[in-house]
C-alpha cells in the first residue's frame, strides 16, 4: 500500500505553516523528515492521520491504497486509523490503558479493528508479543513494564489493527542510547516486512539508521531532500549542512578546543559514594573529584542514578552511605544546578527582568554585569519582559546559566539541559555553557543520556548502571 | 474558535456577571437596606399582622406586625457580617497553619494535619450545635463553632498547594541560589494560592450563611426577635397561607446569595 501526499498546505490566519509538502512512501520504503521544533514536520503527519487542530486550514490530497481524499476533509481519514496507518504513540507508558494487561491491550486491536474472534486475537497477540521478546511480560499491567517494554507493547497494540503504513512522530524523544537503538531496530523490522515508515525526527542518528528517503524541512517548507546516504552525508542546503554538523557524532572533540585544559584545584570531592533508591542499590564505591574549569560527563540509562548523583553532590539529597566534602571556606550558593526544563525553575508569575534582579539583589552583583554577560550569551534584552514560559526553550536555559552564574558558581550540575532542545540549538547552548563555564573556573558535572555529546565535550566521563539490566 | 476554548476553559464568560449580580444584590441590600426601609426591625404592630404589600411595608408583616422588609436587610446584614467574620476567622489560622505545616514538615506537619482530622471526624453542623448548646442563642458560640469547622479546609487547601510549589524546581533552584523562605513564600508559593484563596472564601461564606440560616430553622441559632432568615422561616410557617410572600421571602433571600456566591467560586 503506498501513501500519497500530494501538495499539501497548512495554513492559521496569517502565516502559512506548511507549504507545498508532496511526497510518496511505498512499501518496504521509509521516508524520515528531519526538522527542528516549528518546521511544521508534525504537521505532516497529522494531516496524513487527519488530526490537524481545526482552527488551521488544509488544503491538499492524500491517498492511501486505492482511497483518495482531500486533505481538507479530515473526518474521511478516520477510516484509515489502526487498519491502513498506525501512530506510533510517543510516549507509550502515557498511551497505554494503566488498567489494562498487556496481552488484552494488544489483543484488542486484533479483535474490534481486524475483527478477529476472541480467541484467535488473543492468540495472534500472543505471537505478537513472543515475537518481540515480550512473551513473559504479557500479563503485566504498563505500570510494571520497563520503559523499553512499554514502548514495544505499545508498538504492538498500535500495529494490531493490520495497518501497513507506521507513523511515527519523534519516537526516540527523551530516550538514552541503548532503548533509542531497540525502537530503531522495531521500525526497522516493520519495514523489512514490507510495511512503510513515516518518521518524524530531530534526530540525526535517528534518520542516519533508518536510511531511506530524508526530507528535510525549514519554516514549512521543504529545503533538501534525497537518499539518506546522499543528504546525510553530503548536505547541499545551507540549512541541512548546519543540521548534519550540529549532531553530536559531528562536534569538535573536547580536548581538541580546550584551550587551557590545565586541570584547578579540587573544587567538589566525593568518596565512597552509593545511592540507594526503593531499596535497590543504584551504585556504589563511587569516587569522584571535581577540578575548577573541568567538565566531567556521567552517561547511563535512565533510571541508573545520574540525576541523584548529580543532587548528593549539590547536598540537595543524603547518599546511602560515603561523603561529600565541598571546598572550605566557600559559600553554599556557588555550588549551582541547571535542569532539564527550564521553564520549571522560574516563577510562572513574573518577568525574567524581575527573576535576575532578584538574584543580583541577593548576591549584591550589578544588574549591568547580567546585561553584560546576556549580551555574552547572545540573549535579546527585549526577552527579559516576558515571562518564563513566553520564550523558546534554547533562550531561557541561557537566561538560567546568566542566572546561575550571578552567584559566581565554582561548582555547578548541569542535569540534561539541552536534551529538549533541537540541535542546532543544542550545539550553540552547549557551546556557550563550556566557554563560560572553563573560563571563570566553574567545574562542570554534565549528566546526559546522549553518550556521543558526552565524549565531545567532557574531558573525562562517569558510565553509570553499566551493572543494572 | 477563541470564545469556543475560553468557554471550555473558563466556564461561560458572563457567569462571573450573574454570580457578582446576585451577591452584589444582596449585599447592596444589606449595606444600603436599613437606610432605605427605615422601619425598625423589631417594632410589633399587633393591629397590622399578616399583612399584604402596603407603602408602609413593602413586603407586608408578620405574625407580629413587623415589616418583612425591615427583616430581610437586617437578616441580611447579621448573615453576611457573621459569615464573613466566621471565614476570616478561619481563613487567618488555617492559612497559617498550612503554611506552617508545609514549610516545617515531619512533626509540625503530623501534628496539626491530626488535629484537623480529628475535627473533620466531627460531622460539621454537629460540632457547630454542640458549642452552641454552651450559650444558646448568643452570638459568639455560633462564630466560634463556624470558624473552628471552616479552619480544617483552609488548613489542608493551603498546606497541599504549598507543599506542591515547595517541591517545584522552581523553589529548589531558589534556595540554591540563597534565597530565604520569605522570599519563597512571597515569590513562589502565595501566587499559586492567592487564586485558591477567592474559591474557598466564596465557598466558606456561602456555607457560614447557610450553617447560620440552618441553626436558626431547627431554633438553634440566634435568639428571637434578632432577624434571621432561617428563623423567619420557621415563624412564618404556620401562616403559610396568609401570608405567603413572608414565608417565601427569607429562602429567596438565602437562594440568592448562595447561589451567586458558588457561581462566583466555581469559576
Amino acid at each position: 500500500m503506498t501513501l500519497t501526499i500530494e501538495n499539501l498546505r497548512i495554513a492559521a490566519a496569517g502565516a502559512v505553516l506548511v507549504r507545498d509538502v508532496s511526497l510518496t512512501l511505498e512499501p518496504y520504503r521509509t521516508v524520515t523528515i528531519l526538522g527542528e521544533t516549528g518546521s511544521g514536520k508534525t504537521l505532516v503527519a497529522e494531516a496524513a492521520m487527519g488530526t490537524v487542530a481545526p482552527e488551521l486550514a488544509v488544503s491538499g490530497r492524500i491517498a492511501d491504497g486505492g482511497e483518495i481524499s482531500d486533505a481538507a476533509d479530515q473526518g474521511a481519514r478516520r477510516g484509515a486509523w489502526g487498519r491502513r496507518i498506525a501512530m506510533l504513540p510517543q510516549e507509550p507508558w502515557v498511551s497505554l490503558d494503566p488498567t489494562m494487561r498487556s496481552l488484552a491491550q494488544v489483543a484488542e486491536g486484533h479483535r474490534f479493528v481486524r475483527g478477529l474472534g476472541p480467541g484467535p486475537a488473543r492468540r495472534q497477540a500472543r505471537a505478537d508479543l513472543a515475537s518481540l521478546n515480550l512473551a513473559a511480560g504479557d500479563d503485566r499491567y504498563p505500570h510494571q513494564l520497563s520503559g523499553g517494554m512499554a514502548q514495544r507493547v505499545a508498538f504492538a497494540s498500535a500495529r494490531a489493527g493490520g495497518a501497513p503504513i507506521t507513523l511515527a512522530d519523534e519516537p526516540t524523544k527523551g530516550l538514552d542510547a541503548t532503548m533509542r537503538d531497540a525502537v530503531v531496530a522495531l521500525l526497522r523490522k516493520a519495514v523489512e516486512e514490507g510495511g512503510s515508515l513515516l518518521c518524524i525526527t530531530h534526530d540525526i542518528a535517528v534518520a542516519k539508521a533508518l536510511g531511506g528517503e530524508i526530507i528535510v524541512m525549514l519554516k514549512g517548507e521543504i529545503v533538501e531532500r534525497g537518499d539518506a546516504d546522499t543528504v546525510l552525508v553530503a548536505p547541499s542546503h545551507p540549512y541541512t549542512r548546519r543540521l548534519v554538523a550540529a549532531a553530536p557524532e559531528n562536534w569538535p572533540t573536547a580536548t581538541a578546543t580546550a584551550t587551557a585544559s590545565v586541570p584547578g584545584d579540587v573544587v567538589l570531592e566525593g568518596t565512597e559514594l552509593a545511592v540507594s533508591r526503593n531499596g535497590r542499590r543504584l551504585f556504589s564505591d563511587l569516587d569522584l573529584a571535581v577540578r575548577a574549569g573541568e567538565w566531567i560527563g556521567v552517561t547511563g540509562p535512565s533510571g541508573c542514578g545520574k540525576t541523584t548523583l548529580g543532587n548528593v553532590l549539590l547536598g540537595l539529597m543524603p547518599p546511602a552511605s560515603g561523603r561529600v566534602r565541598r571546598r572550605a571556606g566557600v559559600a553554599s550558593t556557588r555550588f549551582q544546578k541547571l535542569y532539564q526544563d527550564p521553564v520549571a525553575t522560574f516563577s510562572r508569575h513574573v518577568s525574567l527582568r524581575t527573576a535576575l534582579a532578584e538574584t543580583t539583589a541577593r548576591h549584591r552583583v550589578s544588574f549591568d554585569d547580567v546585561m553584560t554577560l546576556l549580551e555574552r550569551l547572545r540573549v535579546p534584552v527585549a526577552l527579559l519582559d516576558r515571562r518564563p514560559d513566553q520564550v523558546s526553550g534554547g533562550e531561557l536555559q541561557r537566561v538560567s546559566l546568566a542566572r546561575v552564574l550571578v552567584a559566581k558558581p565554582i561548582f555547578l550540575f548541569a542535569d540534561e539541559p539541552t536534551s529538549r532542545l533541537d540541535p542546532i540549538t543544542q550545539q550553540e547552548t552547549m557551546d556557550v555553557m563550556r566557554e563560560v563555564t572553563r573560563e571563570r573556573g566553574c567545574g562542570t558535572l554534565l549528566v546526559t543520556h546522549d553518550r556521543t555529546m558526552a565524549e565531545r565535550i567532557t574531558e573525562r566521563r562517569i558510565t553509570l548502571g553499566s551493572d543494572l539490566a | 474558535m477563541r470564545r469556543a476554548a475560553s468557554l471550555a476553559e473558563n466556564g461561560t464568560w458572563w457567569a462571573p456577571w450573574i454570580g457578582g449580580s446576585l451577591v452584589g444584590i444582596v449585599v447592596l441590600a444589606a449595606l444600603l437596606g436599613p437606610l432605605v426601609v427605615g422601619a425598625d426591625p423589631n417594632r410589633q404592630d399587633l393591629a397590622h399582622v399578616l399583612m399584604g404589600p402596603s407603602r408602609e411595608a413593602l413586603l407586608g408583616t408578620d405574625q407580629l406586625g413587623r415589616s418583612v422588609l425591615a427583616r430581610l436587610v437586617y437578616a441580611a446584614r447579621l448573615s453576611l457580617s457573621l459569615g464573613a467574620m466566621a471565614v476570616a476567622a478561619a481563613a487567618i489560622p488555617g492559612i497559617a497553619l498550612g503554611l506552617a505545616a508545609a514549610f516545617a514538615g515531619g512533626w509540625t506537619d503530623r501534628l496539626v494535619s491530626s488535629l484537623a482530622d480529628a475535627i473533620l471526624a466531627v460531622p460539621g453542623l454537629i460540632l457547630v450545635l454542640l458549642i452552641a448548646a454552651l450559650a444558646p442563642g448568643a452570638f459568639w458560640p455560633l462564630f466560634l463553632g463556624l470558624s473552628l469547622i471552616q479552619w480544617v479546609e483552609w488548613f489542608r487547601m493551603t498546606r497541599a498547594a504549598s507543599r506542591s510549589a515547595l517541591a517545584s524546581p522552581a523553589v529548589e533552584a531558589a534556595r540554591l541560589l540563597g534565597f530565604g523562605p520569605w522570599h519563597i513564600l512571597y515569590r513562589h508559593v502565595l501566587p499559586d494560592l492567592l487564586p485558591l484563596f477567592g474559591i474557598l472564601g466564596a465557598f466558606g461564606l456561602g456555607s457560614a450563611v447557610l450553617s447560620l440560616s440552618a441553626l436558626g430553622f431547627i431554633g438553634f441559632g440566634l435568639r428571637p426577635p434578632t432577624p434571621e432568615w432561617g428563623s423567619m422561616m420557621v415563624e412564618m410557617l404556620p401562616y403559610w397561607n396568609e401570608a405567603p410572600l413572608a414565608l417565601l421571602m427569607p429562602p429567596l433571600c438565602l437562594l440568592t446569595l448562595i447561589l451567586g456566591l458558588q457561581i462566583l467560586a466555581r469559576r
